[in-house]
């Protein structure tokens, strides 16, 4: 039974081929295929971390984006609030502007007003002043035909005129 | 295309297998007409050989060089087709022949044929079949992880493709899954080993399941090759076998009665060192010689059967044997597969354990 009983020389070939090829692989493949594989493992490794940090940063901006528009559209309702609110406070400050103009206006009318008045009651009162002297003229001439006459009149004057003094 | 091809080498496969019937018939008919010596046929084709079958030819050997040391320590080398057929061939001052006597103990082998007509069997390193063997699967195994290595030279971290691909992925399986978990920091210095076996075997199994040269070669299902391998394994346990691994050996943790006045467990544990080798050793020959052996008692049987009751029971037996044997052949690759795995996976566990520390076992416990 030839298969039981180890022959030297095949154990001797044997040995000798596989320290052979240890040798080779150990010294040139083995190691170098091993570390490729690590650093290709390692490489895959940080890319799928890369890849989930990746899209959880474009997940968050898309939350950001969102409270981004969201902030944009709160300042947008603030900005328009303050603009109503400007709005009628320039309407109110014009409207009490005006007001104040407007009286301005009315009481320098007023004065005006009391001015022409007044010239008027001072030219009414020279014109009447002249009518009545004319029509006292007018009286006078047709009453002071006679020296009585004149001098009754004359008298009353005279006392009219000490009584309102 | 690929039909015409098939079709060629189905039609070029078919013509030589009659041709070697031809010649099987040239050449039987001097022998006793449907004698078939099963024994012989199985033996003579797991065994060792000192040339190589010629495809589909029975008488034809391709020669193969012939080392030896003469019995006066005279250094001989020669082709083998100097001393086939029984021929006796002179070189130098002593005849070499290869023995066909029964009872020397050494049939089938080359000896050197003495003075008085006595056998003597010199220091034989002769390239025999099996050696060729093993000198062409370590250069298939250099040739496929160099093809490997250069992959990742060149291309870096791109992912190889189709055999490289497959290279890649059983040392992915073996490396990377099984005995880096296994050996954690020390993985990268024992790795090459394990590696370099594991390739070594895998290749050595299934070069032995193809039927023509450059395979055929019963490597692995020969003892003095597994030999090799176990005792490798052995010396690389026990060699950098830690303190604590032999303490554990010579003075184990057990009850002092048993291991005191009579040292019962360590002789146990002590057997244990050497019955681990042992069975890595007898396991991967015994299944890849089990294999090997089933298909050719499969393919025997329709000669047996044909010498017995003739070419049609014959025929009809070829039927199924072909059939079963391709069964075999199937689950023997998957043995290959399956050994060179476990040879590489129980080797690790053997050198991991051997590595036991304090402060490692303390974790465990």
């Amino acid at each position: 039974m030839e298969l039981f009983k180890p022959e030297f020389g095949l154990v001797f070939w044997m040995f000798l081929a596989f320290a052979c090829l240890y040798f080779i692989l150990a010294k040139w493949v083995w190691p170098f295929i091993i570390k490729s594989m690590d650093e290709r493992a390692g490489l895959i490794d940080k890319g799928v971390a890369y890849a989930q940090e990746a899209k959880s940063k474009l997940d968050n901006a898309k939350a950001e984006a969102d409270a981004l528009v969201a902030d944009a559209r709160k300042q947008q309702a603030d900005i328009l609030r303050d603009a109503a609110k400007m709005k009628t406070e320039i309407i109110e400050q014009a409207k009490a502007e005006a007001a104040v103009e407007a009286k301005k206006v009315t009481d320098a009318a007023q004065v005006s007003i009391e001015q022409s008045r007044k010239e008027s009651e001072h030219q009414l009162r020279q014109d009447v002043g002249a009518y009545a002297l004319q029509i006292a003229e007018q009286v006078i001439r047709r009453n002071m035909s006679d020296d009585k006459a004149q001098r009754d009149l004359v008298k009353k004057l005279l006392t009219e005129v000490e009584s309102n003094n | 295309m690929k039909k015409v091809i098939t079709a060629l080498v189905a039609l070029v496969i078919l013509a030589l297998m009659a041709w070697g019937y031809v010649q099987n018939a040239h050449h039987s008919e001097g022998h006793d007409k449907g004698k078939v010596e099963p024994k012989e046929i199985i033996f003579e084709h797991l065994g060792d050989a000192y040339g190589w079958e010629v495809p589909f030819s029975h008488t034809k050997r391709i020669p193969l060089p012939i080392i030896a040391f003469a019995q006066d320590g005279s250094f001989h080398c020669f082709m083998s087709s100097k001393v086939t057929d029984g021929d006796t061939y002179k070189s130098g001052d002593a005849d070499f022949k290869i023995s066909t006597d029964e009872d020397g103990g050494y049939k089938g082998k080359l000896v050197q044929v003495l003075g008085d007509g006595s056998e003597y069997r010199p220091w034989d390193f002769s390239i025999t079949k099996n050696v060729l063997g093993i000198l062409i699967a370590g250069a298939l195994v250099i040739l496929m992880t160099m093809s490997l290595r250069n992959w990742y030279k060149r291309e870096g971290f791109k992912g190889p493709k189709g055999f490289k691909g497959m290279l890649e992925l059983v040392v992915e399986f073996v490396y990377t899954d099984t005995i880096k978990p296994i050996m954690g920091k020390e993985a990268p210095k024992y790795g090459p080993y394990l590696l370099t076996a594991f390739f070594f075997i895998l290749t050595m199994n299934l070069l032995g399941l193809i039927v023509i040269f450059p395979g055929g070669a019963n490597l692995t299902g020969n003892l003095a090759v597994t030999m090799v391998l176990a005792l490798i394994t052995f010396f690389v346990t026990n060699l950098t076998g830690t303190k604590h691994y032999w303490k554990d050996i010579f003075w184990p943790d057990v009850p002092i009665a048993l291991k005191c006045p009579v040292p019962m467990m360590p002789l146990i544990e002590f057997l244990g060192i050497l019955t681990k080798p042992l069975a890595l050793m007898v396991r991967l020959f015994a299944n890849m010689l089990g294999g090997h052996m089933v298909v050719i008692v499969l393919i025997v049987l329709i000669m047996v059967f044909t010498g017995m009751f003739g070419v049609g029971v014959g025929a009809a037996t070829s039927v199924v044997s072909v059939l079963l044997s391709l069964f075999m052949l199937v689950l023997d690759t998957l043995i290959s597969f399956i050994q060179a795995f476990v040879f590489t996976l129980l080797s690790t566990i053997f050198i991991s354990m051997a590595h036991i520390h304090e402060e490692s076992k303390a974790i465990t416990e």
